[in-house]
């Protein structure tokens, strides 16, 4: 017989510990061991068994790792909360005495970091213990853009301090400046949300969310002092994501940054990026200036004469101003083809760059942004792909590659703004009340090609510059379909036809509809409805055929039961014709003998259908039949979520089928 | 000042003296004066003190009596001293009168001599003039000499009675003694304090004595000065001065003389070296940055503010860690599909009952927290609601969820059921009835196939046993064994040499060769037969432990001359009924068991030899149900109830007690290949057992609604099996069996024959397998065999 084994000494009960012991253990207040816990990355646990992690009788809520708090317990961070504490107990007896001159001396050494935006401590080590590496911190990556793209663009309020909010906005920026140099922006999509952006550095992909231009509302109960911890660790980790990312292109960091013209709202166009001399060894001084007009004292004059000078010599110096200037810095982490010098060898896959390059889709262009259209982004997106030319109208702030409308090396130009019908007919003289150079709104440069903004997008996700005039202004624009889904086998997929993705029966069931239809078409739409809803009916059932046999064991029955079902289509089959008949009798047209001929094959097809369905069905009934109880069970589990995607892509299908039909309609 | 204290008191008993003494002057001398300004009188008394010291006292003292009078003074002195009451004023007063009494006592001749005088004029009165002036008469005050020396004699008490004594406020007395004297007011404390206030007291009086030398106490001017400073608090000695200007000992003055005549040290001239090493401390401070000069506070806040944060590169020595076990990662959030684009596809966009729906749930119950919608152009796309909430709830998740690893099963469905060889696989495995053999008469017990495949054998209820040709399904041959016993199993021998058929009916069991039309198979079947019986007469006899005579487990004999013209040859008898036959691989043995047997249930049997052995004393696991030889290795299985067991015939030992599970084994069957087994139960259920695995099966397989009757393998070539119930039907499975030993053997039931009717409850019986073909035979309880293939 082996020791004993005491109760409350291994397992469970030791591994796991509550909050409020954690809490007491660390001896420190609750909202700093929030603080840790969201900075250390520590989360809480489900015990296998919550009865015996928990000592005590009331249900305690939350439980933490022993271990993870034994890995707190060595946190010099905790010293630091603790000096913070002893300070602000000292302050508070000063202030308890009326000495203010004291306390105020106190009050300098404290960190108000809700003030100044900056703590006294610094959390790089913390975040070289949660990530070892570098790929880990990319990894990582998402929630922390999501989170300080959202604080760039929130109002400051006294939980949110100003100073915390320009340097997200600061820190964003420079990752965008990097996502531009590099070319890694790969992805990009304008949901209900926000826009979605994807890049891939370093072999990750990395996705954020970033909300529109707006006023933020905040709704509910929103705690910023949680949000706050966040994005302090968030803050420090970008900062130093950042620094090496810059690093890793060659880049200084932090990039030069001009003041004047972020409070003039030039945003990515105030920041000047430098080589890193130690980097960069080739002798070209690598000044990559982030945006064209970045040393120009004024953008109005400078645009003029950049005007002037490119209408000398318009192609030359497109040409030279197309050549990237980053690329001295591309070869590095290119991967090198390998061809088999001779024949015999093994051949070894390779990630192939795809020839387009996706980073220089837009290079040969020059974008001209109207003043309705969400700048920040088109810009961020437009540069990310290689063009290095944007102008946009002077509302829209500082850093524009021109201003002036009429600049003629403009080859695209962005509009979000509909047609106004009566404008044509006017000149374009006066009624803009705008500057002089403005255009009235319908007039057209000729040699431009005007566009919507979600051709930019359509472009970018597809890798290609899309048809234009799918995106003319006052165009119904086609839809916009996320680049993150991934197709999996027999999900719905709106790009493909309807035809190639609905199982057989679905689309027997649907040409007999439509025939119905379209015999019905005359009708009264009422007659039609109850018929839809019959079919509608009848696909579930075979639907539930296919999918669903699991869950009666008999299959005798369910055949039966579908072919009850044929014989009753039969019967209304039969109905539908005699009707057709009388019908053709008074209007005093020929039956229609050959659609019959055609309807009686499709029957025989969905009759083969319906038997193939059947055999199916029992052959799963046979094999499940061998399964032991736990599996069946999984396996039925597993039939039921299935069913339900399918229930869903059905839903779709049949939506999309009855607004196909909709439309063919209307255009007869 | 004590002494002038002491002064002040004896005058003050000066005064008492007096008083008294005026008094009895008064009294004795001038009773017609007023005594309206007494009190003026005692004052004037006081006040010629001095003077008229002597004279109190020598008023009637009269001549040489002075001494005396003195005398008397110093006594009245000390009396006032030791009765300083106002109320033992009044005894004073009395010892005073006493005293005078004594006096003139005393001095009584001098006195008699007045008295004579007076009494010469007349005896004991005088005459006075009262107010009026009419006369008075005076007497003498009689004295009533009370001869005791009574110390504690009557204070005068006052005699006024229960009146409050304010009604004697303006007057002098405060009322009358015993004797109707006035008694008068004693000297208040006004009065005496106004004495001594006008009393000028010496200076430094203190009203002490001086214990050493007795004399009063007197304060010196000096002390006096002292006590003086001390009160008001000044520094008590005199011309002490708290400041004094400092004295400047160490001055810039070069002295003259050094004050100590050593040389001056070398370290004098030399650079300290732990100097020059703080100094060096604090400059590498300074290099460094670690001392920063100063700077006012608001500017050095400023500067706070605009530092940048150090950069560097964080990961420049980066080691990757093996990941721990304990750490979830957080998962990403789910990238956005169609649905949640600005402008999605139109069947994306909720229909107006979706949206009711989507808008009636709860907040917390809604599958997506949005509604897909369209906007026609980016302009018109707002700001999303609950982006900031969302963000705030994917905080939450990351720091207060517990995380919980779950393995998404993402596979499909399909790929857990078994990979099922497909029907046409499986094919081919019988399906119909093709064959129908009737003619027996009640219940088919027992089917046989021989194996050459051509001969069926079959017995039943009507104590026959009939063969038929298996392809024709003609009768070929039969012979009635018993007319009460029913046949209760039939077998042939296995082998080709000969066509030899083994019955069992009750106790015996019958070797028959039947007649088929090949003259040479039956000469050769006979040979075989007939080989045993010189061995049967040479056996010897065996005996039980007490010589008697034991009986052999069975008894070989010729069935008899009726029997063996139809082709019967061979019977033997064991000792209890027999239910099974079982024939070893090479038709030389064959066991059979006899479930009621007891101990010799079980019996082997040597053709060739005519011999019969039990090979078990005791069976464990009651009554034996079935045997079965191993097709291949010198196993034998035994089947009791309950259990399997599996023996060595060589080594005679048991290899291994299969445990089927089920209540009641009826059939066993092996494998061709020999590591497997069926068994088949009458609880419904065909247990499938792995020899090489556990005891336990390895599938039970409950297709059947009524007990399982019999369970065979295809002893050919084809992977099937079956079993038979009473339930009237055969079910058919194929079983894939591998040699690998990581996959089990893959079981597909295949098909379910029907057509047997059921006769009272009772189904199939018996099922047999053709040895080449696919092909089943089953006899049923309704007297009829039926070929499948």
């Amino acid at each position: 017989m082996g020791r004993i084994k005491k109760k409350g000494e291994a397992g469970n009960a030791k591994n796991y510990i509550t909050r409020t012991q954690a809490v007491k253990k660390l001896q420190i207040s609750l909202p700093d061991f929030r603080k840790l816990c969201i900075w250390k990355g520590i989360f809480p646990r489900e015990p296998r068994s919550r009865k015996k992690a928990s000592k005590s009788s009331t249900a305690s809520t939350t439980f933490y790792y022993a271990k993870d708090i034994q890995f707190l317990l060595h946190e010099p961070l905790l010293q630091k909360f603790r000096e913070q504490k002893t300070l602000e107990k000292k302050i508070a007896k000063a202030l308890g005495r009326g000495d203010l001159s004291d306390a105020s001396r106190l009050e300098r050494n404290a960190t108000r970091p809700e003030k100044t935006g900056k703590p006294r401590y610094t959390l790089d080590t913390v975040i070289r213990d949660r990530y070892p590496t570098f790929v880990d911190a990319l990894r990582d990556l998402d929630d922390c853009l999501s989170m300080l793209f959202l604080f760039a663009n929130l109002p400051s309020t006294s939980t949110v301090p100003a100073k915390m909010i320009a340097r997200c906005e600061r820190l964003c920026l420079e990752f965008q400046h990097y996502l531009i140099a590099s070319q890694s922006l790969r992805k990009s999509f304008l949901s209900i949300k926000g826009i979605y952006y994807q890049a891939n550095i370093q072999g990750e992909d990395i996705l954020w969310l970033v909300p529109y231009k707006f006023n933020q509302r905040v709704v509910g109960d929103v705690d910023f002092r949680i949000m706050g911890t966040f994005v302090e660790f968030y803050m420090t980790l970008l900062g130093f994501v950042n620094f090496r990312l810059y690093t890793s292109v060659g880049l200084k960091y932090p990039p030069k940054f001009d003041e004047n013209k972020d409070n003039e709202a030039a945003e990515l166009g105030a920041f000047k990026l430098e080589g890193n001399h130690a980097a960069t060894t080739s002798s070209e001084p690598a000044q990559v200036t982030a945006s064209d007009s970045a040393a120009q004292p004024d953008p109005e004059t400078q645009a003029e004469v950049n005007k002037l000078i490119r209408q000398m010599k318009d192609a030359a110096v497109e040409g030279d101003r197309t050549e990237p200037t980053v690329d001295t810095d591309e070869p590095t982490d290119a991967i090198d083809k390998f061809e088999p010098a001779a024949p015999g060898g093994d051949v070894l896959p390779q990630p192939t760059y795809s020839s387009g390059e996706p980073g220089s889709l837009f290079a040969n262009c020059t974008f001209y942004l109207s003043r309705e259209t969400p700048r920040q982004s088109l810009e961020f997106i437009i540069r990310a792909f290689g063009c290095k030319r944007i102008g946009w109208d002077s509302v829209l702030g500082e850093g524009a590659y021109t201003t002036n409308e009429q600049d003629p090396s403009i080859t695209h130009q962005i509009v979000d703004r509909p047609i106004i019908q009566a404008a044509t007919e006017e000149d374009g003289d006066g009624e803009d009340n705008q500057t002089s150079q403005k255009l009235s709104p319908n007039q057209r440069i000729p040699g431009r090609i005007y566009i919507q903004p979600q051709w930019v997008w359509d472009s970018v996700n597809d890798e290609e510059l899309k048809r234009p005039d799918e995106y003319a202004p006052g165009a119904q624009l086609p839809p916009h379909l996320s680049p993150f889904v991934q197709n999996t086998q027999g999900a719905y997929d709106p790009t493909l036809p309807l035809k190639d993705q609905e199982p057989e029966g679905e689309a027997l069931e649907d040409s007999d509809d439509e025939e119905v239809d379209g015999d019905e078409e005359e009708d009264s739409f009422a007659v039609k409805k109850p018929k839809a809803a019959a079919d509608g009916m009848d696909v579930d059932i075979s639907d539930d055929e296919e999918d669903e046999a699991d869950d009666t064991f008999g299959g005798f029955s369910e055949g039966e039961k579908s072919a009850e079902g044929e014989e009753d289509d039969d019967e209304e089959d039969d109905e539908l014709r005699n009707q057709q008949e009388l019908q053709a009798e008074l209007s005093g047209k020929p039956v229609k003998q050959a659609k019959a001929g055609a309807r009686s094959q499709k029957l025989e097809a969905k009759k083969k259908l319906v038997l193939k369905a059947k055999e199916e069905a029992e052959e799963i009934e046979r094999a499940k039949g061998m399964l032991s109880k736990k599996k069946r069970k999984l396996f039925e589990q597993m039939q039921y979520t299935n069913n339900k995607k399918s229930a869903e892509d059905q839903k779709l299908r049949e939506k999309r089928r009855k607004l196909e039909k909709q439309k063919a309609r209307a255009k007869a | 000042m004590g002494s002038a204290k002491a002064n002040l008191k004896r005058k003050a008993s000066n005064i008492e003296a007096n008083d008294p003494a005026t008094t009895v002057k008064i009294a004795q001398d001038s009773d017609s004066e007023d005594f309206g300004d007494f009190g003026d009188g005692i004052l004037n008394a006081v006040l010629d003190d001095e003077d008229s010291e002597d004279d109190s006292y020598s008023f009637d003292g009269e001549g040489g009596d002075s001494d005396d009078g003195e005398e008397t003074g110093s006594e009245y002195d000390i009396a006032s001293e030791d009765i300083p009451t106002d109320d033992e004023g009044g005894e004073n007063k009395l010892a005073l009168t006493n005293g005078t009494t004594d006096l003139d006592k005393g001095e009584g001749e001098g006195e008699d001599e007045d008295e004579d005088e007076d009494e010469d004029d007349q005896s004991n009165y005088r005459i006075e003039k009262d107010a009026n002036g009419g006369i008075r008469y005076v007497y003498d005050e009689i004295d009533p000499v009370y001869d005791s020396d009574d110390s504690d004699a009557q204070d005068p008490t006052n005699t006024i009675g229960d009146i409050p004594l304010s009604f004697y406020d303006s007057y002098p007395h405060i009322g009358y003694d015993i004797n109707g004297k006035k008694i008068l007011r004693p000297a208040t404390g006004d009065a005496l304090d106004s004495l001594l206030d006008s009393i000028e007291l010496p200076e430094g009086w203190t009203g002490l004595t001086d214990p050493e030398t007795g004399k009063p106490l007197n304060l010196s001017r000096d002390e006096l000065e002292l006590l003086r400073r001390v009160q008001m608090k000044e520094v008590p000695q005199e011309g002490y001065d708290m400041y004094p200007d400092t004295v400047e000992w160490y001055t810039s003055h070069v002295e003259q003389f050094p004050l100590s005549a050593a040389p001056e040290p070398k370290r004098r001239f030399v650079p300290s070296k732990h100097e020059a090493k703080r100094v060096m401390k604090l400059v590498k401070a300074i290099r460094e940055g670690r001392i920063l000069p100063y700077k006012p506070p608001e500017e050095r806040e400023k500067e706070e503010e605009q530092e940048d944060e150090v950069h560097y590169d964080l990961w420049a020595d980066e080691t990757p860690r093996p990941p721990n076990v304990m750490h979830i990662p957080a998962p990403k959030t789910a990238p956005p599909g169609y649905d949640l684009s600005y402008n999605p596809p139109a069947e994306y966009l909720p229909t107006n009952s979706e949206r009711k729906a989507w808008e009636g749930t709860d907040p917390e119950e809604r599958e997506k927290t949005y509604l897909p919608q369209k906007y026609d152009s980016l302009r018109r796309t707002p700001a999303y609601d609950g982006f900031v909430k969302e963000r705030f709830e994917r905080c939450l998740d990351l720091y207060l969820a517990p995380r919980v690893r779950k393995t998404r099963l993402n596979i499909d469905p399909t790929s857990l059921l078994p990979k099922l060889p497909r029907p046409e696989e499986l094919r081919p495995f019988p399906t119909v009835a093709s064959i129908e053999f009737t003619g027996h008469d009640g219940r088919v017990r027992s089917v046989s196939i021989d194996s050459s495949g051509q001969w069926l054998a079959s017995g039943g209820d009507d104590g026959t046993v009939r063969v038929w040709g298996l392809s024709d399904g003609k009768q070929q041959w039969q012979v009635k064994l018993s007319s009460e016993d029913p046949v209760d199993v039939v077998r042939w021998r296995p082998g080709q040499d000969g066509l030899i058929l083994s019955a069992a009916v009750g106790e015996d069991i019958y070797l028959m060769i039947p007649s088929t039309m090949n003259p040479e198979l039956e000469q050769a079947s006979r040979a075989i037969l007939d080989a045993g019986f010189g061995y049967a007469s040479n056996a010897k006899q065996q005996t039980t432990a007490t010589g008697a005579r034991k009986d052999p487990p069975a008894k070989w004999a010729r069935p008899g001359a009726r029997l063996e013209n139809e082709g019967v040859l061979l019977k033997a008898t064991v000792r209890s009924p027999i239910k099974t036959i079982d024939w070893h691989r090479r038709g030389d043995f064959f066991c059979t068991v006899s479930p009621t047997g007891q101990r010799s249930a079980v019996a082997i049997h040597t053709l060739s030899k005519h011999l019969t052995q039990i090979p078990f004393r005791k069976l464990p696991g009651g009554a034996p149900q079935t045997a079965s030889f191993h097709p291949s290795r010198s196993l034998f299985f035994v089947a009791t109830q309950r259990t399997i067991r599996c023996y060595d015939l060589q080594r005679q030992e048991l290899v291994k007690t299969i445990q089927p599970g089920c209540r009641w084994i009826s059939s066993l069957d092996i494998h061709p290949g020999g590591d497997h087994l069926i068994a088949g139960s009458y609880d419904r259920r065909l247990l499938w057992h792995d020899l090489e695995m556990s005891a336990r099966p390895y599938k039970t397989l409950r297709f059947h609604e009524q007990a399982i009757r019999s369970v065979k393998f295809h002893p050919g070539s084809y992977p099937l099996f079956a079993d038979c119930s009473d339930d009237g039907t055969l079910q058919i499975f194929h079983s894939k069996v591998v040699n690998d030993l990581m996959e089990g053997p893959t079981i597909t039931p295949v098909k379910m024959l029907s057509g047997h009717r059921v006769v009272n409850r009772i189904g199939v019986t018996d099922v047999t397998w053709h040895p080449h073909h696919p092909w089943i035979v089953s006899g049923g309880a309704d007297g009829t065999c039926r070929l499948w293939t």
